[in-house]
């Protein structure tokens, strides 16, 4: 069962679509300990007395403490922020309870800063939606037991859904934007620099806006690209002398301002910041460009995009919480557009050399490897969920699973690369499994980011795992690609790196390297290794 | 209308549309337990634009009950 919901309502209908048991009506005795994820979904009970609502608050979070205790700390659990759905007032001065929910709320929030498994999830983001009318059914209230309308259970599951999924991090990665009619009003090669529509009056104010919540998808991690058919002088000219541009070329990654089709730009940029089509959501106000794109870019996202420039920020808003929510930003997420950029100065540098070999040399490689610890788990699960090209088999872990791995005695080793043009953070990850009855080690997972291929970096990495294998006292390692619609590029990746196939299918191939001796890696590659 | 109804019990119970016939019962089949019968009251009342009441909704435990409600409700 993947979920095992805590309740003292009948939810059940609100996750018909999903594998789930339930508790007892507030009954937290006895749960099933195999269940994938946990979930704390209570309500206020109706009671008149607001005292006795209050202390009915106190119980449920002794109760939450008390399942934090005993639910496995390698499994998530997910617990739902407190609404009050029934609420009434017998004084309008009355705000204890109003407190009392805040302030629970407020705990189980601090409670998830402590605990890695514990996630929040806002029930007011799901309640805004409707109005009580319509959230509470009183028929089902008072037959069923229900404290959400069961007529919203469709609704509620879509909305689940999407919850779930930004706890796991399925969300896209770059947005490709247009220019004309989407981030400014009027047409560029008409209106001129000073005539395009920005500024403080309609309609101009509703493109800064959009620009405003742009700047802001870039602090949260988010990647700008451009596409549009303008003249590339023109239009950087605009983005420079506008004074009302927010939006600067500096928060750009990567542009294709020419006459070009669309789907071939937008290729190109795919390649160009290494991130691929279906990471990627195509803002364009233009029906028949949506639609070309949409036809020759079947796994690129296209929203449609509003007539009316007032519904430029709803519309923007929804394509934030359709396809970019997070549970928690990390560092790497937040400095990766800078990252991008460092690599473009790189390959521009790397065309001064004569041969690779010197390019290496001067780049002043740096390789940072680390033992998985609590301070880098969270990364590595990330990484783990968003790495689908340089993956060979592609494994999505969470939190806890790491955790187990190391609690196993496996080894997960994680790596960052520094070079003379800027650190590049956690980039590498490689988990070794060890059976000690048969001597061999197997290389579960194998994965670096794309942002940083190029140099090498990819097979001195496994050469440093392999030598730390050997050092261990294993002299055989197995490995193995699981092939996927993206991950082609590292088909033939141990082929390359001196495995041999042991056993070969549509499905997976399995390798097999014997380490006599260490490898030698070359003094170019400076590792640095802390076992903690 | 009968189709329409054996359409919208097959979905909410999860099964084929042959198991619905016109002398099905709750008491004689294990697919229509008391959550699928929430369900279907609440797929009922939307698709037909209607609202039991809680005495009917204990009474519609036959097919030709569900059906005699519904007719009830819809000429109205």
């Amino acid at each position: 069962m993947k979920y095992f919901v805590f309740r003292n309502f009948t939810v059940e209908p609100l996750f018909s679509n999903f594998a789930a048991e339930f508790s007892g009506y507030d009954d937290i005795s006895e749960f099933n300990s195999d269940s994938e994820t946990f979930v704390w979904f209570y309500n206020l009970s109706l009671n008149p007395d607001t005292n006795l609502q209050i202390s009915e608050i106190d119980h449920f979070y002794d109760k939450i403490n008390y399942l934090i205790n005993r639910i496995p700390a390698t499994k998530d659990f997910y617990i739902f922020t407190l609404v009050d759905l029934f609420s009434f007032k017998w004084q309008n001065s009355d705000f204890s309870l109003d407190s009392r929910i805040a302030e629970f709320n407020k705990d189980i929030l601090s409670i998830s800063k402590i605990k890695t498994n514990v996630k929040i999830i806002d029930l007011a983001d799901f309640v805004k939606a409707f109005d009580r009318e319509s959230l509470i059914n009183w028929k089902y209230y008072y037959t069923s037991h229900t404290f959400i309308n069961p007529a919203l259970s469709e609704k509620f599951q879509a909305w689940f859904l999407k919850k779930t999924n930004a706890i796991i991090s399925l969300r896209k990665k770059c947005l490709i934007l247009d220019l004309d009619n989407t981030i400014w009003g009027g047409v560029l090669g008409e209106d001129g620099i000073e005539g395009i529509k920005l500024g403080n009056n309609y309609p101009g104010n509703c493109y800064s806006d959009f620009q405003r919540y742009l700047a802001e998808a870039l602090k949260n991690g988010i990647i700008l690209a451009i596409c549009s058919k303008n003249n590339e002088a023109d239009a950087i000219e605009a983005f420079e002398k506008n004074p009302n541009m927010v939006l600067k070329m500096s928060h750009i990654v990567a542009h294709r301002i020419n006459w070009n089709n669309k789907p071939t730009n937008i290729k190109e940029l795919s390649k160009e910041i290494n991130i691929g089509l279906d990471s990627m959501v195509f803002i364009d106000d233009n029906p028949t460009e949506r639609e070309i794109v949409k036809e020759a870019i079947p796994e690129i996202t296209v929203p449609e995009f509003p007539e009316s420039p007032y519904k430029i920020t709803s519309f923007f808003r929804n394509v934030l919480n359709d396809y970019f929510q997070i549970q928690k930003l990390t560092i790497e997420d937040v400095s990766k557009t800078i990252l991008y950029k460092e690599n473009f100065i790189r390959d521009n540098y790397k065309s001064e050399f004569t041969s690779i070999e010197d390019y290496l040399k001067n780049l002043e490689i740096e390789i940072v490897v680390k033992r998985a610890d609590k301070f880098t788990i969270s990364r590595i699960a990330q990484m783990t969920q968003k790495t689908n090209q340089f993956n060979l088999t592609t494994k999505k872990y969470t939190e806890n699973d790491i955790s187990r791995f190391i609690e196993n005695g496996d080894m997960v080793f994680c790596g960052s690369v520094k070079d003379k043009f800027g650190d590049n953070g956690i980039t590498l990850l490689a988990i070794v499994t060890f059976d000690s009855k048969t001597n061999i080690a197997t290389i579960e997972s194998y994965l670096l980011s794309c942002r940083i291929l190029g140099r090498g970096i990819e097979n001195v990495f496994l050469k440093f795992i392999l030598n730390q294998v050997r050092l261990k006292g294993y002299s055989k390692v197995e490995a193995y690609y699981l092939p996927t619609s993206k991950n082609g590029q590292v088909s033939d990746f141990y082929k390359k790196n001196d495995f041999l196939v042991i056993e070969e299918n549509a499905d997976s191939i399995r390798y097999i390297r014997e380490l006599d001796e260490e490898i030698e890696i070359k003094s170019y590659y400076k590792f640095f290794y802390e076992e903690s | 209308m009968n189709d329409t109804v054996k359409t919208i019990m097959a979905n909410v119970f999860r099964t084929d549309i042959k198991n619905i016939t016109e002398d099905l019962n709750q008491k004689d089949v294990v697919f229509w337990d008391s959550l699928r019968h929430l369900n279907l009251i609440v797929e009922l009342e939307e698709k037909f634009d209607i609202s039991f009441e809680p005495e009917e909704i204990s009474e519609m435990v036959t097919f030709k009950k569900v059906i005699y409600y519904i007719n009830q409700k819809l000429v109205k």
